[in-house]
């Protein structure tokens, strides 16, 4: 055995959960591995025929297969799965906390990693798909439309992470979450931009952090498009606060969630 | 050196804080073979949980520059779904050895366990477990190793490869053993740790601290 930095020991310690987590995961299915884009893809095909059949044309800036396609790529992938196997990386550690240098911190990064490249891999995979069938689907602004997306994959993390260790106190934090899972689809604009919400409701769903990120993705995504509710310093700040705390939470907690 | 300052450790329960160890102090040597007796629930596996830094003292420090292993109990740290192989990979990966082949086909002759090696961990039965969790462990080089009731299950055989692998690793590294086979303790340390009443006694002398136990 010889002495590494604690850089190095992560580094080798998130690389070999990496590996696992690619080799467990959909170890017990007949097609393996290519779930890991198969399940999201068919998701997104589905969402497309239900949503882009009955809408064709109907927000005026952009074809509708295009615009499901920014919208549930981003909120699902980035934000849905981010959060939901961060939060549960609770189950993926036991085991694996069995040896010093593993932390589940290290799996927190691990699983939020592995949804980012997801990201990447099945939104050129898709994107590809959209250019056969004769549709423009690349971003307009790409770098501001990648930054967006980092911030709403980091807050997705963090929130996933601060479910998972709240969680490990009171279980009930976990019937939360995937309760509210479902609703927060329907109030974060994602199927439908803020410009066709009636100016009333505005005040209601401006609270939520989540409908800025999907309106400036949106604006980022389409030229032509320009949200007229979207808060980049409210989004923005939605995100560093729960980064921070759940930051805070894992240093307070760690220790006292290991001997549970 | 392992060293315990003022370590107390205990479990919040519903019932206030449960407490298993109280301000111990000691001192493990690095030449010693040290054997840790102790009734069921007197903080056997606490005392390897806080060795192996995989959980802490309440309060005081553990003080070590010694690489320790993780702690060995049967099936502790492996994934049911993954190969034998596939898990000395990972374990291999944790500890920053690139060229782990070598590793891997140790391991796989020193277990005996043939094409199971190259099967889910999850189907092993407890001796084969055993075998493996022994083998993995001899794959590596630490400078203590942490034996958990782990070496108290294989056939006879085993036991006397087990033993015969410990003593080559003797040389440069020392174990620390918890098992409730007094004979095996009488053979493989020469020194030990009794624990009761929430604190640890470090005896010179493995017969002494068995007699103590037994007659506690």
């Amino acid at each position: 055995m010889r002495a590494r930095s604690a850089f190095s020991i992560q580094r080798d310690v998130i690389f070999a959960i990496f590996i696992r987590e690619m080799v467990t995961r959909f170890s017990s299915y007949t097609l393996g591995n290519i779930w890991l884009v198969l399940e999201p893809l068919l998701m997104m095909t589905l969402f497309m025929l239900l949503f882009g059949a009955r809408g064709r044309g109907a927000y005026g800036f952009v074809e509708a297969p295009v615009f499901i396609f920014s919208a549930f790529l981003t909120f699902r992938l980035l934000w849905t799965y981010t959060m939901r196997q961060t939060a549960s990386a609770r189950n993926g550690a036991k085991g694996l906390l069995e040896y010093r240098q593993v932390r589940l911190f290290d799996v927190f990064m691990t699983r939020t990693i592995i949804e980012g490249c997801l990201f990447f891999v099945v939104g050129f995979i898709l994107a590809m798909g959209l250019v056969w069938l004769g549709y423009d689907p690349w971003p307009t602004d790409f770098l501001l439309t990648l930054w967006y997306c980092v911030i709403l994959w980091l807050f997705a993390a963090s929130f996933g992470m601060l479910a998972c260790l709240v969680g490990s106190f009171a279980r009930e934090i976990e019937k939360m979450v995937s309760m509210l899972t479902m609703p927060m689809m329907f109030i974060s604009a994602v199927f439908f931009p803020m410009s066709a919400v009636p100016k009333h409701f505005w005040p209601y769903l401006t609270w939520n952090p989540l409908m800025h990120g999907m309106e400036l993705i949106r604006e980022a995504w389409f030229g032509n498009y320009s949200s007229p509710v979207a808060d980049f310093d409210y989004f923005m700040g939605w995100m560093l606060v729960c980064f921070a705390f759940s930051l805070a939470t894992y240093r307070l907690t760690w220790r006292r969630i290991l001997s549970r | 050196m392992i060293r315990f300052d003022n370590v107390s450790k205990y479990y919040p329960t519903r019932f206030g804080p449960k407490y298993v160890f109280r301000d111990i102090n000691l001192v493990i040597p690095d030449d010693r073979d040290v054997a840790i007796v102790g009734a069921n629930g007197a903080g056997k596996s606490t005392l390897m949980r806080l060795l192996g830094g995989i959980d802490f003292p309440s309060s005081g420090k553990i003080k070590t520059d010694r690489f320790i292993s993780w702690p060995l109990a049967l099936s502790s740290g492996l994934q049911g779904s993954l190969t034998g192989r596939e898990n000395v990979r990972f374990i291999c990966r944790i500890h920053g050895m690139e060229a782990d082949r070598d590793t891997e086909e140790y391991v796989k002759e020193f277990s005996e366990l043939g094409d199971n090696f190259e099967l889910p961990v999850g189907g092993y039965s407890s001796g084969m477990k055993s075998k493996y969790s022994f083998a993995v462990s001899m794959g590596f080089d630490f400078d203590t190793y942490l034996m958990d009731e782990i070496m108290s299950v294989g056939d006879a055989g085993f036991r006397k490869k087990c033993e015969s692998a410990i003593s080559n690793k003797r040389e440069n590294a020392n174990i620390i053993l918890v098992s409730h086979n007094t004979d095996l303790l009488r053979r493989q340390c020469n020194a030990a740790i009794l624990l009761a009443y929430g604190r640890a006694d470090f005896y010179e002398s493995v017969d002494q601290a068995i007699f103590r136990y037994q007659n506690l």
